[in-house]
C-alpha cells in the first residue's frame, strides 16, 4: 500500500498522477467535497476500495481513474485517508521534481530566487512574500530575490554588452513631455483645443487631448527622433512619479508601437521608496545606467548617474507649478527649437559618452564604469575656464559649497576667489561690483549666472553674448526655455 | 483540468424582471454575474450548461427583492500541480517568459527554460536554441508543466515549467 516506497521503482506519470490527484482533491479542496457529499452519493466502501485500486497503481488504473473522475470526486475523505493521501501528495511532488530536476539539481534544498503570486519561480512551493523587490512594473505579483537580481543584471549586461548597449532610465513629465489637466487651462490656451491631434494616428502628432485622463498632453520638440536614435544606443527604461495607468498611455503614445520600451515602463506605483527614484527595480548594473531627468532630489542615491535635464514647460499650469510668472510657450504660441532644443544637445552628449564608453577605453569591458566616463565627458565642457563669483553668493557663504560652484568644476571650469589675469570668466548679478567693472577693463567675459546653468543642462558651452548681466536687478522673468 | 459540477447560488432578483419571463431573467443574469469568475474552492466558472433546480423565492424584508436558490450545472477549469497544459505566451523577458491558458496566468521562469535556450533582447525579446531553430517569443503556443499553483479568490496564478521532455514551443507564429 505505500506507493511512497514503490515510486522510485515504477515512476511512471501515471501513478504520480493518480496519487496527485487524490491528494489535491481531497486536501485542497475540501469544499467541493462538502458541495458533493450534499449530494449525499458516498460510501466509504466503494471509497475504500477506490483508494486501493490507487495505492496499488496498476498502470491501467489510469484510465479508470480519468473515466471515473466523477465518483472519485464524490468520495468522502476520512481522516486517515486524508493522512495517506497527503502523503501521496508529499511524494509525488518529491518525485516530480526528480522528473524535472535536470531544472533543480536533484533534491538539494531550492533557494527561492524569487516569486510569483506567492510561489517560488523556480519548485513551485509557496514561499513568504516579505523578501526580495516587487516587479509590479513587469508582472502583477513578481518578486525577485536579491541574488537573483545580480545573477539577472550580470547575464543582462553581457547579453548588453555585446550589442554595444547600455541602459537608459528615461523621466517623463518636464522631460519628454508636457502634461496638464483640462480644468487647470487658461483662456489663453483654449485655442491649442482645436488643435489636437488624431489618436488614431500617434506616430504623427505631438499634441494629445486625453479625455479618459482629463489631460492634455505636449510632447517635447525632438522626442521622437532623440528616442529612434538613443534606442540604438541603449535600452530604455520609463521611470515617472506619476501613476501607473498615465506612465502606461504615456509611454504608448511615446512608442506606439512598443519598439522601445517593452514593458520596462515603471511608475511611483512600482518604486521601493516614496518620493524617491531607485535604480534597484531596474534590473541594469548601476555602472551601466544613465539617467535622464528633470528633478535633482529625485535621484538621491544615483546623483552619478543622472544628466539632469532642463525643464520643458509647455503649459501655463506646469510654469505656475514651478513658481515662474510667465507667459507659459502654449500662451506665447511658441515652442522649443527642434534641432536645438535640450533633447537634441543631450542626445549628442549621450552619443559622446556611448561613443567614449566603448570605443576609447582601453581597460576590459566589463570594468568599465559609465559614471566615470559622464563625469570625464561633462569635464571636456568648460575646460580651460578660470571663473570667478561676484555678488552671487551670500557673503558668509562658504564659496565652494555653493551649487553654481560645484556645477562649474563638474563641468571642468576652475573656480577661485582670488581675481588674476588667468581668470577668464566673471558671473556676477550686478555691473557695479568691482570685480565687474575688472572684467570689463580687462576684456573678460562678464556673465550672469544662468550661463553655467545653460552650459549644464545643453552639455557645451554657450556664447556668453546671450547671458548679459543687465542694470536692472529684476530681470528673471523670461520663460526658462523660451527662444 | 475541467470539472462538470453543480454548484448553488442565491441570486436576488428585481420585482421588474417578474412575470411570464420570471425563469429566463434568472437564467440570464446568472450567467452574466457567474460566468468567467473565478472562486479559490473550485477555479474559474467556464460556462453553465443547464439549471438543476430553482428553489422558492424569499422576498427580502425592506427592499423587495426576491432571493432565489439556484443550482446550476457548469464547467470549471482549475489547474493543478503536475498537470500538463497548452498555453499562449503574452510576455518574454529575461526573467523568464508569461503564457495564459485561458483565464489562468503562468509564469516560466528563466530557471526552468532549458539551457540550452538563451534570451535575445529586442523589439521581439525570445528564447531561442543555439541553433536557432526553436524559438519563443509573445504569441508562441507552448506545452508546459504545472509546477505550483495559487488559487485566490479572484485570480489563478501558475509556476510552469519547460524543462522536461515533450514540453516546449508546439507551434510558432513565425513559421505558421
Amino acid at each position: 500500500m505505500s506507493l511512497a516506497a514503490d515510486s522510485p521503482v515504477h515512476s511512471s506519470s501515471s501513478d504520480d498522477f493518480a496519487a496527485f490527484l487524490d491528494g489535491e482533491l481531497s486536501s485542497a479542496s475540501s469544499a467541493r467535497e462538502e458541495a458533493l457529499d450534499e449530494d449525499g452519493q458516498s460510501s466509504s466502501p466503494a471509497n475504500e476500495e477506490a483508494e486501493d485500486e490507487n495505492a496499488s497503481c496498476a498502470p491501467e488504473e489510469e484510465d479508470e481513474d480519468e473515466g471515473d473522475l466523477e465518483s472519485k470526486r464524490l468520495k468522502r475523505p476520512r481522516m486517515e485517508q486524508l493522512e495517506v493521501a497527503e502523503c501521496f501528495e508529499e511524494s509525488a511532488t518529491d518525485e516530480s521534481l526528480v522528473h524535472n530536476s535536470e531544472a533543480s539539481t536533484s533534491k538539494e534544498i531550492c533557494t527561492h530566487p524569487g516569486s510569483f503570486g506567492g510561489m517560488c519561480i523556480r519548485c513551485g512551493q509557496r514561499v513568504a512574500e516579505e523578501s526580495g523587490v516587487t516587479f509590479g512594473y513587469i508582472h502583477r505579483g513578481l518578486r525577485l530575490g536579491n541574488d537573483e537580481i545580480v545573477r539577472l543584471r550580470n547575464t543582462d549586461m553581457k547579453n548588453l554588452l555585446r550589442h554595444k548597449k547600455l541602459y537608459l532610465v528615461l523621466d517623463l513629465d518636464h522631460t519628454l513631455l508636457n502634461s496638464t489637466q483640462l480644468n487647470h487651462m487658461t483662456a489663453e490656451e483654449e485655442y491649442l483645443w482645436s488643435q489636437t491631434d488624431s489618436l488614431q494616428d500617434v506616430s504623427k502628432g505631438s499634441l494629445f487631448m486625453l479625455n479618459l485622463l482629463q489631460m492634455m498632453t505636449k510632447l517635447r520638440p525632438f522626442v521622437r527622433t532623440f528616442l529612434q536614435e538613443a534606442s540604438q544606443m541603449f535600452e530604455m527604461y520609463i521611470y515617472t512619479m506619476g501613476d501607473r495607468q498615465y506612465a502606461l498611455r504615456m509611454a504608448d503614445l511615446l512608442d506606439p508601437r512598443k519598439e522601445y520600451f517593452n514593458g520596462r515602463v515603471i511608475s511611483r506605483d512600482d518604486g521601493t521608496q516614496r518620493h524617491q527614484k531607485g535604480l534597484d527595480v531596474v534590473l541594469g548594473q548601476e555602472s551601466a545606467v544613465l539617467i535622464l531627468d528633470d528633478t535633482e532630489h529625485a535621484w538621491a542615491k544615483h546623483k552619478d548617474n543622472l544628466i539632469l535635464m532642463e525643464r520643458y514647460h509647455f503649459f501655463a499650469s506646469s510654469c505656475h507649478q514651478f513658481g515662474f510668472n510667465c507667459k507659459s510657450l502654449s500662451e506665447l504660441k511658441t515652442d522649443e527649437n527642434e534641432s536645438e532644443g535640450a533633447l537634441a544637445c543631450v542626445l549628442k552628449a549621450l552619443r559622446k559618452i556611448h561613443h567614449t564608453f566603448f570605443d576609447e577605453l582601453e581597460d576590459s569591458l566589463d570594468g568599465r564604469d559609465v559614471r566615470q566616463v559622464l563625469k570625464t565627458v561633462r569635464k571636456d565642457v568648460l575646460r580651460g575656464c578660470k571663473i570667478i563669483f561676484s555678488r552671487v553668493f551670500p557673503t558668509q557663504f562658504q564659496a565652494d559649497n555653493h551649487h553654481l560652484w560645484k556645477i562649474a568644476e563638474h563641468l571642468g571650469a576652475t573656480c577661485t576667489t582670488e581675481l588674476d589675469p588667468s581668470v577668464t570668466h566673471v558671473v556676477s548679478l550686478e555691473v557695479g561690483t568691482d570685480k565687474s567693472r575688472w572684467a570689463v577693463k580687462h576684456n573678460k567675459f562678464l556673465v550672469h549666472p544662468r550661463w553655467i546653468e545653460a552650459t549644464n543642462f545643453f552639455w557645451q558651452r554657450q556664447p556668453e553674448e546671450n547671458f548679459p548681466v543687465s542694470q536692472q536687478k529684476n530681470e528673471g522673468s523670461v520663460p526658462p526655455n523660451a527662444e | 483540468m475541467f470539472f462538470h459540477i453543480v454548484l448553488e447560488r442565491n441570486m436576488q432578483l428585481h420585482p421588474r424582471h417578474f412575470g411570464r419571463n420570471l425563469r429566463e431573467n434568472l437564467v440570464s443574469k446568472l450567467m452574466k454575474d457567474v460566468e468567467g469568475t473565478c472562486s479559490g474552492r473550485h477555479g474559474f466558472v467556464v460556462a453553465i450548461t443547464g439549471i438543476e433546480s430553482v428553489g422558492k423565492g424569499l422576498i427580502r424584508d425592506g427592499t423587495g427583492f426576491v432571493t432565489f436558490p439556484v443550482k446550476y450545472q457548469c464547467v470549471v477549469f482549475r489547474p493543478f500541480k503536475g498537470e500538463i497544459l497548452e498555453a499562449v505566451v503574452t510576455m518574454v523577458n529575461k526573467m523568464g517568459f508569461f503564457a495564459e491558458a485561458g483565464p489562468v496566468q503562468i509564469f516560466v521562469s528563466n530557471h526552468l527554460i532549458p539551457d540550452d535556450m538563451e534570451f535575445q533582447s529586442g523589439d521581439m525579446p525570445n528564447y531561442t536554441t543555439s541553433d536557432g531553430s526553436v524559438k519563443i517569443q509573445k504569441d508562441s503556443e507552448v506545452r508546459l508543466k504545472i509546477i505550483g499553483t495559487r488559487v485566490d479568490a479572484t485570480v489563478i496564478f501558475c509556476i510552469g515549467t519547460i524543462k522536461d521532455d515533450f514540453l516546449g514551443v508546439i507551434n510558432d507564429p513565425a513559421t505558421a
